[in-house]
């Protein structure tokens, strides 16, 4: 189980990595914390022949938590994120959920942006940035560009990068006021990859959900967003009769995948109670501090 | 009756810190991919692709170009040059099978070796595999027993009609007239996946040329090396004394690493054949297809019950989807054979009618794993034992009682004709009860609860025959029937004691056992005291470490040779110190007289008996060097009765762990400390084998579980805390000690299994297919539909 | 491009300057290359953390890591736990008395996580610590030694060298 050959670069800087990767084209693979990508390495899944390594790029290393928006450089590994004081405070749903990716040791390689790049089904962070409705900085030799969360993710494993680009940040707007979270993910062992999962982020005023961001983690294609769901919830008070009615759309809305861990049948079962799980605890923040 | 008597016992069932462990802790133990030897070559396989397929042609010439590439091989190429692994006869029906160390014209399951690459290293031989072109025609794979049996079925070896590689017919007592006259007919269906092992260090091999004094010399992750030796030499028509075969540290085995493989074996032939040390090291991804599979049995059970919840009689229809060879050794019966024949267990069971069956499929072969076939044939019968319980309206540990051997009735003969005698049924399951609060359990469990949650308690009795000796069959069509093991005991001339074995440990801490029982019969201090292990060329004859064995032959052992060392010693010490030897006893080392009026170290007896031997009569020996080989004749049983407590969410299907209540018959204990570490460690994997792990293919025969994120152990979080207690009883072997290899794995299997199917009946659902996994559960609950 | 690299580590306190494939792990490298063989391989897939090594403070599955990406980098294995005077570092002492390793093949990485663990709460509940080593797998011990021997060292103080 040794990898194959590959040639290594490890700029350090962003300029040499972006034309690095240009050259290399769809042969060219970014190494952020390796934690995915390094395993499929090892066993041969895939083979890329250019490895770019961006973890001498110490300007990708950069976590700023500002008035209006957080900004996660490429190299920002999960138990940053989630030992941060002001990203705790300000957007606790990413400190929350990254209690469930893997184990300390591979949170402290894993990257923020590697999990979203990667885009595998049943990981935490993809859901995250479209829940959140953050955006993805990307940048080639050519340029950069943002996309909405929405339009990065586009089915299995898949993203709408363009051979010879990165992920250089993800942003994420910061909540307004009001709004509340909830998480729930089940999985056969802590830090196994989710079989289902829910991110939520409603925004409540005067008690009543005015909008509701829903995404379904572990449906096979990647964040799946909610949106029958969500206009249940808009209008609620997120009682128990809208909390049921929103978990029955997300049952016959998703179509979820099978492999060893769940039929499909099992998941949209899980869709629906993790459902429930996470907006029983937006709804009980919301009745608590109405900010949490 | 058992022989407890130790001349000086101080160390026996004390938890003696093992020596054994300090390498281990210092980061300094030698596992097989620690050794490292000049001009060493690297081995890789090819493996299948295939469950079932005709190779066409092999293609390996661009391999064979590639620059650090040594020697490619084929099977077609080794043919006629070693012999191939043939399973023996038994006296059941059932076809044989032939497995060719690499696939020769047909390949049989996903992960068996076609090709073997050899390199300057490991990288370079697995670039080189990725350049070999295998063609196949891809034949109908066999991957259900069920359908396998049948007329019609492609057969996996022309060989074995029905896809039968054993099949066996048994009866003994009344069966019919039993069923006739019972009071209650229960009937249960039970099935439970393929595991593996998943020692977390893989298998391995380092095969030499003239290394030594010897042709070849292997080291291998192995727990028998003189089997292996035996064998080796066998296979590659050596002399068996041409051959060495050295254990190094070994990182888990539980029966993986007891059988016999094709792959050390290719070793063994290119490295005498290169005459350069061959390395092998299995990788997670081969070791999940290519080192053994247990388990995967279907069983169909019924009891006749009389109307006081007492057992008549026993039939069963056993299925086990053996793999597609006979295990080389212990043969594919197995898992088939002791699952039906030891379906009775630690009850008293009159009556026994059974038909099992171990079927050829294109998957990986099935061999021994921790407790082979107990897990299951205990947890359906408890299963049974519940269902019959709650028709009769008994409580489930009372109706136990009504069934188990107690202590009055033993010496007692089963109807599997087995005999019980010095073992603790009853009391070990009044003592799991007591310990838990049972009946509070129950009265809680009746009130509503208010978490959400399904709560369930299990509660399960076992048996566990440990310590065969020649006069019980390991199991019938077995290669290795085992006879005696011995060890030898050497007082060198620092006065210093070495014990020297064949039963190496994979963390059972054997010698540190040993040497406690030697420091008792001899008076010699611990730190007096070494071992040496695991080398044919300095340990003598012995089977190895399975079986719940070792702890007994070789604590047997130790004590029979110390008993003629320490007759030696006196002998010479009385000579020495010119005083009767009945006057003399060894206390810390040191010989004295009973009023301690004259001593003399061990030290400088051996001083004197070594290097001024002109003082020392002839027919007082100077060396001191006694080998004893120890046959317990039967085995004696160990015992246990398990009582958890789950938790079952009845929303996500999770099964939560909330209360482990052990009690346990392990005979005398020689570490505590170390037996509880086996207890705790087979109750671990036992949680694991009941809820989470599962091999699983798919109708093609591909498998589907090939990383440690597809097939779940436990971590830290799934164990409980194990709450331990002993009610144990001396064996008749020498010194009392029972085997505690194995049996926790048999109670917690059963007692989980239990649990959540006691949680899914108070809620009308069940569940007959493990382990239990969310799924399986909501599925039982009726919450999805059965067919998902 | 090149296939090698030489890079510049240090070790267990020791400096190395080595020349290695770009395709080695970084277990590979300490294991086949400068032969500290404490660090074992149990899936390489990141999964039973076996291989766990501290690089730069930190644990790391050295399994899922280049040993060119280790370049300048400070790397403390099970070898360099050890005091200055030679003795057990506490926490082995801790598993070593408390029975908390059977085979071994795991101990390397328990010792890594729990030290790591234990530097950032010295004072954990059983919970925390079974959370804490739920990425570390034990297929012998059933974990309740393991998790007795971190908890020993509750309250004492914190470990220094790795
Ligand atoms: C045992 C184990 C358990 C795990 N459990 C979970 C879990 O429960 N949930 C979860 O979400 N994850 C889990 N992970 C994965 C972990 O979170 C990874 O760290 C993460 O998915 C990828 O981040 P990385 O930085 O390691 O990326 P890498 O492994 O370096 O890269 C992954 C992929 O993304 C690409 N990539 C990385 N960074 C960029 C970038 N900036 N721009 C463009 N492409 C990029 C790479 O080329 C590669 O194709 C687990 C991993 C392991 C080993
Ligand atoms: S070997 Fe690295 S995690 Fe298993
Ligand atoms: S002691 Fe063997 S794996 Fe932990």
């Amino acid at each position: 189980m040794k990898p194959a050959w590959f040639d290594y670069h490890a700029p350090d800087n962003l300029e040499d990595a972006l034309v690095l990767l240009g050259d290399a084209g769809i042969d060219g693979r970014v190494l952020a914390g390796g934690q995915s990508l390094m395993p499929m390495l090892n066993m041969r899944i895939v083979t890329p022949s250019v490895l770019v390594d961006i973890n001498q790029i110490a300007s990708l290393n950069s976590l700023q938590a500002g008035p209006d928006e957080l900004r996660v450089g490429a190299l920002v590994r999960h138990a940053d994120l989630m030992r941060n004081p002001a990203v705790r405070e300000g957007w606790p749903l990413l400190a929350e959920a990254s209690n469930q990716i893997a184990h300390r040791t591979i949170r402290n390689r894993g990257t923020v942006c590697g999990s979203i790049a990667h885009n595998d089904p049943a990981a935490e962070h993809p859901s995250l940035l479209v829940t959140l409705d953050g955006t993805v900085v990307a940048a080639s030799a050519g340029g950069r560009r943002e996309i909405p969360a929405e339009d990065f993710f586009d089915g299995m494993m898949s993203t709408s990068l363009e051979p010879g680009e990165m992920v250089v940040e993800v942003r994420y707007p910061r909540p307004r006021k009001g709004a509340c979270f909830g998480f729930a993910e089940f999985a056969r062992r802590l830090g196994d990859f989710a079989i289902a999962g829910a991110a939520v982020m409603a925004t409540m005023n005067g008690g009543v959900c005015e909008q509701a961001r829903l995404t379904i983690i572990g449906m096979g294609d990647g964040p799946f967003r909610a949106r029958a769901a969500e206009t249940v919830l808009a209008g609620s008070t997120l009682d128990a009769v809208a909390i049921t009615a929103a978990a029955d759309e997300v049952r016959s809305a998703v179509d979820p995948g099978e492999d060893v861990h769940g039929s499909s049948s099992y998941r949209r079962h899980l869709a629906g109670v993790m459902t429930e799980r996470a907006l029983e605890q937006a709804m009980t923040r919301a009745r608590g501090d109405g900010n949490g | 009756m058992a022989d407890t008597r130790f001349v000086n016992q101080k160390m026996v069932g004390t938890s003696v810190v093992p020596d054994e462990a300090i390498p281990l802790v210092e980061g300094e133990g030698r596992f097989l991919n620690d050794i490292r030897l000049p001009g060493m070559y690297h081995a890789a396989f090819l493996r299948s692709q295939h469950a079932h397929a005709r190779i066409l042609s092999i293609d390996a010439g661009a391999a064979r170009q590639m620059p650090g590439v040594i020697q490619v091989m084929t099977g077609k190429e080794m043919l006629g040059k070693v012999d191939p692994f043939e399973s023996m006869p038994n006296r059941f029906s059932g076809g044989q099978s032939t497995q060719h160390w690499l696939a020769v014209e047909k390949v049989r399951f996903v992960g068996e070796a076609v090709c073997v690459v050899v390199a300057e290293d490991r990288a370079i031989a697995e670039d080189a595999i990725d350049l070999i072109e295998v063609e196949y025609d891809p034949l109908p794979a066999v991957t259900d027993p069920r359908l396998g049996e049948k007329d019609d079925a492609p057969l996996v070896h022309e060989t074995c009609p029905n896809n039968y590689l054993i099949k066996r017919d048994y009866e003994r007592g009344n069966v019919d007239e039993a069923f006739e006259k019972a009071h209650l007919v229960v009937k249960r269906a039970f099935s439970i996946g393929r595991k593996q092992a998943l020692c977390l260090e893989g298998r391995g091999c380092v095969a030499a040329y003239r290394e030594s004094a010897f042709t070849l010399t292997m080291w291998m992750s192995h727990q028998l090396p003189y089997v292996v030796r035996h064998y080796l030499a066998k296979h590659l028509r050596l002399g068996e004394h041409e051959v060495r075969v050295i254990a190094p540290h070994t990182g888990g085995g539980f029966g993986q690493k007891a059988s016999i493989y094709p792959e050390e074996f290719v070793c063994a032939h290119l490295a005498l054949g290169l005459r350069r040390p061959v390395k092998w090291v299995e990788d997670r991804l081969e070791n999940m297809v290519a080192s053994t599979h247990a388990r995967d049995q279907q069983i169909e059970l019924a009891a006749a019950v009389d109307d006081q919840g007492r057992i008549l009689a026993l039939d069963s229809n056993v299925w086990v989807d053996v793999g597609a060879y006979s295990t080389y050794l212990w043969s594919a019966g197995m898992e088939p054979l002791q699952t039906a024949g030891l379906m009775p267990g630690p009850y008293q069971i009159e009556a026994l009618r059974y038909v099992t069956r171990g079927v050829a499929t294109n998957k990986t072969p099935v061999g021994p794993y921790r407790a082979v076939g107990r897990p299951s044939a205990s947890a359906s019968l408890e299963l049974l034992i519940d269902d019959a319980a709650r028709r009769l309206d008994i409580d489930p540990v009372e109706m136990r009682l009504r069934n188990l051997i107690p202590g009055e009735k033993m010496p007692y003969r089963n109807a599997n004709n087995l005999v019980h005698d010095n073992v603790n049924y009853v009391p070990c399951l009044k003592l799991t009860a007591a310990k838990a609060e049972y009946d509070k359990l129950r009265a809680e469990q009746a009130q509503a609860s208010d978490n959400g949650k399904l709560r369930g308690i299990g509660v399960a009795c076992f048996a566990e025959l440990t310590g065969l000796g020649t006069s019980t069959a390991v199991g019938p069509g077995t290669l290795l029937q085992p006879g005696r093991d011995a060890v030898t005991l050497r007082l060198e001339t620092t006065g210093v004691l070495t014990i020297a074995a064949a039963l190496p440990s994979q963390g059972q801490r054997i010698m540190t056992a040993m040497t406690q029982v030697a420091a008792d019969e001899l008076g010699i201090k611990l730190s007096d005291i070494t071992g040496l292990t695991n080398d044919t060329a300095m340990a003598p004859y012995g089977f190895g470490t399975f079986a719940s064995r070792t702890a007994v032959f070789g604590s047997g052992a130790v004590i029979k040779a110390a008993r003629e060392l320490r007759r030696r010693i006196l002998a010479l010490a009385a000579h020495l110190m010119e005083v009767p030897e009945t006057d003399l006893t060894i206390v810390d080392s040191v010989v004295q007289t009973v009023d301690r009026a004259k001593t003399m170290t061990l030290r400088e007896m051996t001083d004197q008996s070594y290097f001024s031997a002109k003082h020392i009569p002839e027919d007082l020996n100077p060396g001191f060097e006694v080998t004893s080989f120890y046959d317990p004749k039967f085995g004696s049983f160990a015992a246990g009765a398990h009582t958890v407590v789950v938790d079952v969410d009845p929303q996500t299907g999770h099964v939560e762990i909330v209360r482990y209540v052990a009690a346990e018959d392990v005979g005398t204990i020689i570490n505590p400390a170390v037996v509880e570490g086996q207890i705790i460690g087979g109750i671990a994997q036992g949680i694991g084998e009941a809820l989470m792990e599962e091999l699983v293919y798919d109708a093609d025969g591909q498998p589907k579980t090939v990383t440690l994120a597809d097939y779940t152990i436990p971590s830290a979080l799934e164990i409980p805390t194990i709450e331990l207690h002993h009610a144990n009883t001396p064996s008749a072997a020498l010194g009392g000690f029972k085997g505690c290899g194995e049996g926790s794995i048999i109670g917690a299997v059963g007692a989980v299994a239990c649990a959540v199917a006691d949680a899914l009946n108070r809620n009308g659902g069940d569940i007959t297919a493990f382990p239990a996994t969310p799924e399986r559960v909501l599925t039982g609950l009726g919450v999805l539909p059965t067919d998902s | 491009m090149a296939r090698e690299k030489t890079i510049q580590v240090t070790v267990n306190g020791r400096a190395f300057e080595k020349t290695v494939s770009v395709r080695r792990s970084l277990a590979d490298f300490i294991r086949e290359d400068l032969h500290y063989t404490g660090t074992h391989l149990g899936c390489e897939h990141g999964v039973c953390g076996a291989c766990t090594v501290s690089m730069n403070g930190r644990s790391v599955r050295s399994c899922l890591t280049l040993a060119v990406q280790a370049d300048g980098a400070e790397i403390t294995t099970i070898e360099g736990l050890r005091n200055e005077d030679g003795t057990r570092h506490p926490i082995q002492q801790a598993f070593l008395e408390g029975f908390a390793l059977q085979c071994g093949y795991c101990t390397p990485g328990f010792l890594i996580t729990a030290i790591e663990f234990l530097e950032e709460n010295p004072d954990p509940t059983e919970a925390e610590v079974r959370e804490a080593l739920s990425g570390n797998l034990c297929r012998c011990s059933g974990y309740q030694a393991i998790v007795d021997a971190v908890m020993s060292m509750s309250g004492k103080p914190a470990p220094e060298n790795a």
